[in-house]
Formats: structure tokens, C-alpha cells, sequence
């Protein structure tokens, strides 16, 4: 379908990717390569396995009772499923933003230091300097640096999901994957926030579920589109959304449904 | 951990951070594989969820077994029904200890359900945010007086009202009514703050759509509100019926304790003995592994499970209405037979309350007041003129019902909202009347040579040192005992039970001992501890005792407050690379704590304020000296204030020290367990 270099170019690979919750199939032979600094957009009805598929990326369905996974997701080019593979070493590599803004109940530079904490980084001035650095790069700092000791509650839903950013930064992953994230947020902050992908994408490979076609076709440099749990089309967004080659895609495009 | 994480080098945190180092970590491979740093806290948090379950178990399965011997002897049928209970004879019938906690628990929900179902309503429809925001937390302290001060309080303050009211009714100053009166007050916070739950619950969008049509409040209230929340107010009702069964000081210290059924069995006035009374008076004489001995055991199985079986129903119906109105997911802790006995209940019986039309139910309350009248009325005049006087009272009611229909709703809304005012200013009364008192008499008692004195006199003079130091010994190793393994269980069934027959039957043990009579664990304490251990009359039986009573309530406050957490957040961390138990310690433990702390501070308030559990395991009348050794036995202030109002006449003033001191610590407890609570809810909100 399209041509890889895959030892540069690819970020994640999935092939022949298949996942049931317990008896029920979720998704069925999803193949699709996630390009290296660009923005890959899953979009799909509701339903159709989008997040299942997102939350595959970085084993976070491994919480959930009776999943069970069988095909690859590489990660340069090895198998994130892998009986050798760390599941902590994978979500550290592969970081995500959730839904809605879910920031710990604590300060905000807690929520920050959080991670790198846990990765053993005690040293005070180089804590301080990952604060500073990820609410930067999510476009935060200046909002916040006057108040890195007030609680995360206390900042507007757009800001408390900036800061999720932040927060998924300052462990430096590699790989962003956003399930959703301006579903539960105004006009303007959805705005930051996808200038804000835009931005990492620089940097960052990223991965968004959206439910907001107009979403995925002003920042995705790539569109899938899901549905029933399989994966429908795939391709350079523009060609998903001008030429559409499946009627499945067209009409979904068109909004015969949703 | 650290070490490993090295190795991978979190010194390339920031690759493009100002001035850090960033080696090229893209090409980094994730095949790396550690030791899973979730296992060892798995594995411990585990383990004390097994024991936790083992220790539950076994004191059901330690009583069950003792009371065989007993159920052989005289057959359980011939124990149930036997109408005399003389053990110094050699008769074994408990049917007058079961008439008599029977009895005393339908009075007292006489008392408990119009002021406490009243108080409620008053609560959540009628009074203002501000109002409520005060009688709420005012009605919660009730709850936290111990029972040995409600028991005092009956003793010298209840019974004499009593006697001077029906003199000629009264034979001594003890009875069943008093009992009931007793307890319906102690039962008066379960039900007010259950049924103002299940109330509020109620979505405001049905009391909109009812004014939206013109109803009045009082008609949403009674015609929408109630209907939708009955369930959980009964399951209120049924949980005050559970603590009231299960209740053993007060009821001794007013009742009476004849093993008599009282003649005719209606006669408020005639002095009752209750199961729990029966193995608290009887426990200190009988003949270690008699027939006796076994018969009391057989007692508190009977109470055992008379008190599960109303627990595990009202939790089914409490949680049945939440499901209904969408508040929880279903079946997290229902049990298959329980469902289907709620079905029963529920569809059938509880729906046909509320289709049976008008006429009916004027009929049946007429009838049913008709026969309680009369019952009451002839106790005091003859039965012919008792008979007469109820049918005039039931002609009077009828007639004002019938005279509803001429007045106006709004004008029966402002007649009901008065009522129900007058329903919680007498709760209030009666709330300040039982602390007044003994403020205004216990505080003159108190001085530093009361506090830090050694009694005298048999406790008439001199003070309560000893008393306090050993009840504060007590706090200190009951929780030192009870917090590990009622967290770690609280947090394994949280955040690691799979939901399976386990984790089902893990929850229903831990619900079903969670409200077991105190006076249960007091007898297991005393054979299982003091006897077949060889522990003695000893700090640490009685602390292992109480570390077993407040272990349910420690599981089930930890594992709610747990679980309220919401598991996005659970998710944030590892999706940042942390161990399961890296999220729970560092995320979720201290998002939970406020609600963990407050659970602990309240188990533990009521620890201190029990009497049941230590009277045969740890506690003692007298001490010459401070000692702390683990295998002494020691006073405590409950028992202490039990003994000089049941044993030692002349020793007023110092029992009502005794009580001051012993609400001050149990109460400053709870207002500690508040503030957390507030404390901790204004950071914390999802």
C-alpha cells in the first residue's frame, strides 16, 4: 500500500494485530506502520475499536481482566508483546494522554515530578529543570510558573490536560498516543491543544484517536479509519479524506453515519 | 529498583532539556526485561488478605464448633423452643432470651424509626444547606457515645424518669421498656444517616419533574421522593434493628435481665433478658468446656446469625436502590441467593406496599393502631375500659384522615413540615439531655487527683489513672494489630482481587462480621485467648479481640475509600512506565488517605468505648500500680464506669467522671476523624 523504509522511517509497526475481551473479538487483523515525527489519526463510530486499538500501542489494555493479544506491535522493530519485552520499559517509552484531563491529586509540580521520580532522578535542580522544561513544551509554563504548588484541581479543564501533557513529557518518551484528548474541553482549549500536537510532532511520533473528523483533518498527517474492530483504510490524510478508496470511508467522511 | 533503572539511564531524562545530556534513546531497545517489581507487594498484600479471611472464618466456624456440644445435649430444637432457661438447673430453653431480644428490639424500633426516618426527611427535603450542614454531623455524634455511657445514663437518669411516671406499673425500676427506649435512641444514627443517604440519592431531575406539574414539596416528597428511596430507608430501618439486636451493655444495665417471657408478652413493664445479656452475665460462671459453657456459645451463634442474616439483607436492599437509580454498577458485591431473595422482597412485596390503595391503608393502620392501643391501655385500666378507650382513639384517627381530604395541600404541607420539625428538635433534645447530664454532673468530678489518681474506696474515691493509661494501651496495640492487615486486605481487594468466588466470598465474610455483636467477639476472645491460648486476663487477649471486631470495618472503609479513586488515575502513572504498586503507593494511597484515616480514627474511637470484648479478656476492677507489660491485665474506663455502676453503690461522682473522661476521649476522636475528613475532601474532588 505504501512504501517503508522501515529501519528510518517507522515508529511503531502493527501487523496482523487481533484482541478479544474474553470471548468477544475487539479487533481483527489490524495492520499499520506509525510514522516517525508525524501525527497518525485513528477515527472510526463509536465503538469501532479505536481506543482498544490506541490502548494496544503501550499495553495498557494488559490492565484489563481477560485480554488477550495475539499479532506484532513493533517498536523499533521489536515485538512490544514479546515474552522479552518490559511492559514498564514499553509505557515508559510510549507515553499517553487520556480522555479527560485525569491529573494526580497533588501539586503541580508533583504531577511533573512524578515520573521521573519513579524512574529514580533525585537530584533537585535536575527536577526542577524537567518542570520547567515539559510545561514549556506544553505551552503551560507561562500560566502556571508562579504557582507550581498549587493543586492540579485547581487549573480549568484545558490547562489540567496541558499539564497531562507535560506530565507524559517529562519522562521523554518517544511515542505520544492521545485517545481523545480535547473530547471533554471547550473550542479554545481543543485549539491549544492541537497546535500543541502540531508542535510535538516535531519531536514526538503521536498517535490521536479522534472523534472530530475536522480534528483529524487539520493535524494528522495520517488517517485510519476504524470500524466494526477492523481497519477499514489507511492512508495520507488528505487522500482519506478527498479520495477515499472504501465506501465504508466515504459514507462515514460524508456522515451517512457516525 | 533504582539501580536497574540506572541501567537504562534516566540520566537522559530531557534530551532536549536545557543543558541535560541526551544520548540517543529512540534506538534504545524494550527488551530489557526485569524482575516484575509487582510481585512482592502482590504477594504480601495477598497474604494478609488471606489472613484477614482465615481469622474471620474462624472465629464463625471456633463458635459454630463450640456450641455443638450444647446443640447434642438438649437438640437444637428443644434449645430453640424451651421455655425455661436455668442453666444451675440444668434446663437449657433460650425461647425467653429470644422473646426477650425480640421484644426489646421491636420496642426500640418503636422509638428509633418516626424520629429517625422523621429526622431524616427533615434533613434532606426540609431543612436548608446551612441547617443541615450542622444536625448532621450534631446526630452523627450519638453514634459515637460508647454504650456503657448510654447504659449509665438509662441506669441513673432513664429508670428513675421511669418509675416516677408508672409507679404502679413498674416493679422495680428495670424494664423491657426502658431497654427499648435505650436502644432505640442508640439506633437512632444508623438510621437517620443511612436513610438521609438513600434519600438524597434521589435524582434532583424527579423532584423537578414533580413541582413542574404543580405538586407541592410535601407531595413530591411523600408521592415521589419516598417511594423511589423506600428501599434504602428500610434498609436503614433493618441495619437499626441489626445494632439494636446486637447491642449488649446498655440493654444489661436497664432491663433487668429475668429470663422470663414477659406475662402477658406484651407487658412493657416487666424485665426482660436479651441473648447478648446472657453470655455477658453468665460467661464469668460457668465451668470452662461445660455444658453449660457450650449452651452460651450456642446463644451467640444464635445471635450471630440472626445479626448476619439482617446485615447481609439491609446491605442487599441499600445497594439494590443505588443500582436502581443508576448510582453503582451492578453485582460488585451481591450474591446470587441474595439477589433472588431481594427480587422477592423487593418486586413483589415492596411494590404491592405501595399499590395498596387508600381505603386499605387506612384500614390496616386503623387496625393496627386499634390493637397496639389496646394493648398499651390495658396494662394500666381493665380490659373492657382498655378495649374502649382504643376504639374511641381509632374512631378519632379515622375521622381526621377522612377530614384530610377537606385540607388544602399546601396547608398539609406546612402541618406535615412542622411535625417532622418537632420530630428532630426532640431528637435534639434528647441528644443534649444525655451529654448535658453528664457534663453538668461529671465535670465538677474532674481534677488533676482524679485524672492522675489511683482509685480507692473500690473506685468511690481517688481516680481513674490507671483506667485511662489502660484504655490508651488498648488504642495503641489494637491498632497496632488491626491497621496492617485491615489495609493491606482493604487495598488487595481494591486494587488486585479478580472479581471471583474469592473476592465474592471474601466481601460477604467481611460484610457479615462487619455489625457481629461485640459481645461475640467477647466470648471468643475469652475461650480462644484468655483460655486455650493461655493468654490470661491480659492487655494483648483484649487487643487481639478488639483488632478482630474492627477489622471488617477497617477492610471495607479502606477498600471504598480505595476505590473511590478514580482509576484514570491508576492509568496516568503506568502509562508512564511505574509499577502497578508505584500507582497505588505514590498516586492512589495518598489520594485515598483522608478517607482511609477517617475509617481508622472512627474503628478505633468505637474500640475505645467498648465494654463486651474486654470485660472477659483483658480488663480487671482494680489495679494497685501503672504496669505495661503485654500479659497483665488492665482497667480500662468502659469497664471501669460498668463496674462502679453496676457493682459499687456511693460512687456517683466518680462514674460520672469516669463517663466525662471516657465521652471525651471517644468523641474527641470523632471530631478528629471530621476534620481529616474535611481536611482531606477539599483537595480531592472527582
Amino acid at each position: 500500500m505504501i512504501a517503508l523504509n522501515e529501519n528510518t522511517d517507522l515508529a511503531m509497526n502493527v501487523k496482523n494485530l487481533n484482541l478479544w475481551y474474553g470471548k468477544n473479538q475487539a479487533l481483527f487483523d489490524v495492520s499499520m506502520p506509525i510514522r516517525r515525527n508525524k501525527i497518525t489519526a485513528l477515527i472510526g463510530p463509536s465503538g469501532c475499536g479505536k481506543s482498544t486499538l490506541i490502548r494496544a500501542f503501550n499495553r495498557m489494555n494488559d490492565l484489563v481482566d481477560g485480554c488477550r493479544v495475539e499479532g506484532l506491535v513493533e517498536y523499533n522493530g521489536q515485538n512490544i508483546y514479546g515474552p522479552e519485552a518490559d511492559v514498564l520499559e514499553v509505557r515508559t517509552r510510549i507515553g499517553m494522554i487520556f480522555q479527560s484531563p485525569n491529573p494526580f491529586p497533588m501539586t503541580i509540580r508533583d504531577n511533573i515530578t512524578y515520573g521521573p521520580k519513579i524512574h529514580g532522578i533525585k537530584d533537585q535542580k535536575k527536577l526542577d529543570k524537567i518542570v520547567e522544561e515539559s510545561l514549556r513544551k506544553a505551552a503551560l509554563w507561562d500560566e502556571v510558573k508562579d504557582r507550581l504548588n498549587t493543586y492540579a484541581m485547581k487549573l480549568s479543564g484545558g490547562q489540567q490536560q496541558r499539564l497531562c501533557i507535560a506530565r507524559a513529557l517529562s519522562i521523554n518518551p518517544d511515542v505520544l498516543l492521545m485517545d481523545e484528548p480535547t473530547s471533554a474541553l471547550d473550542p479554545l482549549a481543543t485549539k491549544k491543544i492541537e497546535e500543541l500536537a502540531v508542535q510535538l510532532a516535531e519531536e514526538y511520533t503521536v498517535v490521536i484517536v479522534t472523534h472530530n473528523m475536522q480534528q483529524a483533518q487539520r493535524i494528522a498527517d495520517y488517517t485510519a479509519f476504524m470500524y466494526l474492530g477492523e481497519l477499514a483504510e489507511f492512508g495520507e490524510t488528505e487522500q482519506i479524506f478527498n479520495d477515499p478508496k472504501n465506501e465504508l470511508t466515504k459514507n462515514y467522511i460524508h456522515g451517512v453515519f457516525s | 529498583m533504582a539501580s536497574s533503572d540506572m541501567a537504562f539511564g534516566f540520566e537522559e531524562v530531557g534530551k532536549t532539556g536545557a543543558g541535560l545530556e541526551t544520548p540517543d534513546v529512540k534506538g534504545r531497545s524494550i527488551n530489557s526485561r526485569r524482575f516484575n517489581p509487582d510481585t512482592i507487594p502482590k504477594l504480601v498484600l495477598t497474604a494478609t488478605a488471606l489472613s484477614a479471611v482465615v481469622i474471620v472464618f474462624f472465629i464463625i466456624v471456633y463458635i459454630a464448633g463450640l456450641s455443638l456440644p450444647a446443640f447434642r445435649e438438649v437438640g437444637v430444637w428443644e434449645f430453640v423452643t424451651g421455655d425455661r432457661w436455668q442453666p444451675s438447673h440444668g434446663y437449657y430453653g433460650a425461647l425467653p432470651l429470644i422473646t426477650g431480644t425480640v421484644l426489646v428490639t421491636a420496642g426500640s424500633i418503636m422509638f428509633a424509626v418516626p424520629l429517625g426516618v422523621g429526622s431524616a426527611i427533615y434533613l434532606s427535603e426540609i431543612a436548608s444547606e446551612r441547617v443541615r450542614n450542622i444536625l448532621k454531623p450534631v446526630c452523627e455524634v450519638f453514634a459515637g457515645i460508647p454504650s456503657v455511657v448510654y447504659g449509665f445514663f438509662g441506669m441513673i437518669v432513664l429508670c428513675p424518669i421511669l418509675l416516677g411516671l408508672f409507679p404502679d406499673q413498674l416493679k422495680y425500676s428495670t424494664s423491657w421498656l426502658a431497654g427499648s427506649i435505650l436502644l432505640g435512641i442508640m439506633a437512632l444514627p444508623t438510621v437517620i444517616s443511612v436513610s438521609e443517604d438513600a434519600i438524597r440519592a434521589v435524582p434532583v431531575s424527579y423532584r423537578r419533574a414533580s413541582l413542574a406539574m404543580g405538586a407541592t414539596g410535601w407531595e413530591t416528597t411523600t408521592k415521589v421522593v419516598l417511594p423511589a428511596a423506600s428501599s434504602g430507608v428500610i434498609a436503614a430501618v433493618i441495619l437499626g434493628i441489626g445494632r439494636a439486636m446486637g447491642e449488649t451493655m446498655a440493654v444489661i444495665m436497664v432491663s433487668g435481665n429475668s429470663p422470663i417471657i414477659p406475662e402477658p408478652l406484651f407487658n412493657i413493664f416487666s424485665n426482660i433478658r436479651t441473648l447478648t445479656a446472657t453470655v455477658a452475665l453468665e460467661m464469668p460462671e460457668v465451668v470452662y468446656n461445660g455444658i453449660h459453657y457450650s449452651s452460651l456459645f450456642a446463644v451467640a451463634l444464635l445471635l450471630l446469625v440472626s445479626v448476619i442474616i439482617v446485615n447481609l439483607t439491609a446491605n442487599a436492599i441499600g445497594r439494590r436502590t443505588r443500582r436502581r437509580l443508576g448510582m453503582v454498577k451492578a453485582s460488585k458485591y451481591s450474591l446470587d441467593i441474595k439477589g433472588r431473595i431481594l427480587d422477592r422482597i423487593d418486586d413483589k412485596t415492596l411494590s404491592e406496599i405501595h399499590r395498596v390503595k387508600p381505603k386499605v391503608r387506612t384500614i390496616l393502620s386503623a387496625a393496627l393502631l386499634f390493637a397496639l392501643s389496646s394493648m398499651m391501655l390495658s396494662l394500666f385500666v381493665s380490659v373492657n375500659m382498655a378495649l374502649l378507650l382504643a376504639g374511641a382513639l381509632t374512631a378519632g384517627f379515622v375521622l381526621v384522615t377522612r377530614a384530610l381530604r377537606y385540607v388544602s395541600s399546601t396547608e398539609k404541607q406546612t402541618a406535615a413540615h412542622t411535625s417532622l420539625k418537632v420530630l428532630m428538635i426532640l431528637v435534639l433534645i434528647l441528644l443534649a439531655v444525655i451529654i448535658g447530664d453528664i457534663l453538668v454532673k461529671g465535670l465538677p468530678a474532674i481534677s488533676t487527683d482524679f485524672i492522675f489518681g489511683m482509685p480507692s474506696n473500690s473506685g468511690r474515691e481517688g481516680g481513674i489513672w490507671p483506667a485511662i493509661t489502660g484504655t490508651l494501651e488498648l488504642i495503641a496495640l489494637t491498632a497496632a494489630i488491626a491497621l496492617p492487615m485491615g489495609v493491606g486486605a482493604g487495598v488487595y481487594l481494591s486494587q488486585y482481587a479478580r472479581e471471583n468466588k474469592f473476592t465474592r466470598t471474601v466481601r460477604n465474610a467481611v460484610d457479615a462480621l462487619n455489625g457481629t455483636p461485640s459481645i461475640v467477639f467477647g466470648l471468643f476472645g475469652m475461650s480462644a485467648l484468655v483460655m486455650a491460648l493461655g493468654w490470661g486476663y491480659s492487655v494483648i487477649a483484649g487487643s487481639v479481640t478488639l483488632a478482630f471486631m474492627i477489622l471488617p470495618v477497617i477492610i471495607k472503609t479502606t477498600e471504598q475509600a480505595v476505590s473511590a479513586v478514580p482509576r484514570s488515575l491508576i492509568e496516568a502513572s503506568m502509562a508512564m512506565g511505574s509499577s502497578k504498586w508505584q500507582a497505588i503507593y505514590k498516586v492512589v494511597l495518598p489520594a485515598a488517605l483522608g478517607g482511609v484515616i477517617t475509617g481508622i480514627i472512627l474503628s478505633l474511637g468505637r474500640a475505645a468505648g467498648e465494654t463486651a470484648p474486654i470485660m472477659f479478656t483483658a480488663a480487671v476492677a482494680f489495679k494497685s500500680q501503672v504496669s505495661f507489660s503485654l500479659f497483665e491485665p488492665i482497667m480500662a474506663l468502659p469497664y471501669h464506669l460498668y463496674f462502679l455502676a453496676s457493682e459499687v453503690t456511693g460512687s456517683t461522682a466518680n462514674q460520672y467522671g469516669t463517663a466525662v473522661v471516657l465521652l471525651g476521649i471517644v468523641l474527641s476522636m470523632f471530631l478528629v476523624a471530621s476534620l481529616v475528613r474535611h481536611h482531606y475532601s477539599k483537595n480531592t474532588k472527582w
